[in-house]
């Protein structure tokens, strides 16, 4: 099973993607994932509801979303309404031991992406911040990874013991399936994919 | 002998899915500076590259409606007759003067009612690095 853990719609500021296009696009060209996980950034879209798209295209579209922390962009899934109220998914400076123990407490799953990246990205922080408390898993393919990106984050990941996963960071539909995640089991739902995270049996690709 | 290129001239054409001819853009400072002259913009950040540097640039930088300005003329290029309706842009890195880069682009959605189509755009470097991306909607005869 395999899942493209970071996507971007029209719902987010900067996407451009429709939805129904990605699942046009996935089944037009034969991209080698079996669905996708919108990540929208700063906001998690309880409106939408894709579940005819998914069925229409035998995909699997799933929600989460994409924060922002003081150590860079955080991927969350298994967000649900209770979670949603613990912590303001709006602002762009959240304490990221705070996001995983919120995180933690309603059964969801925090991971920082594209960590190699200057700025927004994880290591670019441990030198100020020091390692941070939680974190299990991080992107370690990134679709719009440039330079050594990946490979800052892979070394990351190495020295700090994390585990890796890969997602496309798609904000354009011919983006998808650039890095993804593959799975041992089906993975249908966002409970599913916080407990296939959680069992920590995943591994990261990429097809760039 | 000029070069064919495939082009459209009605959304019939069109297809899901399909690739408009890669596109190589000139970004020599040759031409950031004669588009410099024509719009007033002789800013070392985008005609020098050593002055682009003094403002902590990698070196000179294309202007980014300059690259629009490419996008533009891929399209028209493979669709003569098209009416560009947007060019969105989302700028990730800046697109390096004296540096090839390849634009491609490929139609995402098709409206025939509205006789659009919107197209993915990406502007990449030669490590195939994208430094930007957008969509644009063009309209075509029927």
């Amino acid at each position: 099973m395999i899942l493209d853990l970071h996507t971007h719609s029209i719902k987010s500021d900067d996407g451009r993607a429709k939805v129904r296009n990605y699942c046009q696009w996935v089944r037009t060209r034969n991209v080698p994932i079996d669905g996708f996980v919108l990540t929208e950034h700063r906001q998690f879209d309880f409106e939408s509801d894709y579940s005819g798209l998914a069925r229409d295209f035998d995909l699997v579209i799933l929600k989460g979303a994409e924060v922002e922390t003081e150590y860079g962009h955080v991927l969350v899934y298994g967000v649900t309404e209770p979670l949603y109220e613990t912590f303001d998914f709006g602002s762009i400076g959240l304490p990221l031991e705070e996001v995983i123990e919120h995180c933690n407490a309603h059964d969801a799953v925090a991971a920082p992406c594209h960590p190699g990246r200057p700025r927004v990205g994880m290591s670019a922080h441990l030198a100020e911040h020091g390692v941070p408390k939680g974190v299990r898993i991080v992107e370690i393919y990134n679709g719009g990874s440039r330079g050594e990106e990946d490979a800052v984050a892979a070394a990351m990941a190495d020295e700090l013991g994390y585990i890796g996963i890969g997602g496309s960071d798609s904000h354009i539909v011919s983006h998808i399936g650039r890095c993804a995640t593959e799975f041992p089991e089906p993975v249908t739902t966002e409970a599913e994919l916080v407990a296939a995270l959680k069992s920590e049996r995943f591994r990261a690709i990429t097809t760039r | 002998m000029a070069e064919s290129i495939p082009t459209v001239t009605a959304i019939a054409d069109v297809e899901f899915g399909g690739e408009l001819p890669a596109f190589t853009p000139d970004t020599s400072i040759d031409a950031t500076r004669r588009f410099g002259q024509h719009v007033g913009w002789n800013t070392p950040r985008f005609t020098d590259h050593d002055g682009a540097r003094k403002e902590g640039l990698p070196g000179a930088i294309v202007p980014g409606v300059m690259s629009q300005g490419f996008l533009g003329a891929m399209i028209h290029r493979w669709a003569p007759t098209a009416e560009i309706i947007t060019i969105d842009t989302v700028f990730r890195a800046p697109v390096l003067v004296d540096q090839p880069h390849k634009i491609t682009g490929v139609v995402t959605d098709i409206d025939e009612d509205e006789l659009t189509v919107e197209i993915d755009l990406t502007v990449t470097n030669e490590a195939g690095e994208t430094r930007v991306f957008g969509t644009a909607t063009a309209r075509l005869p029927s």
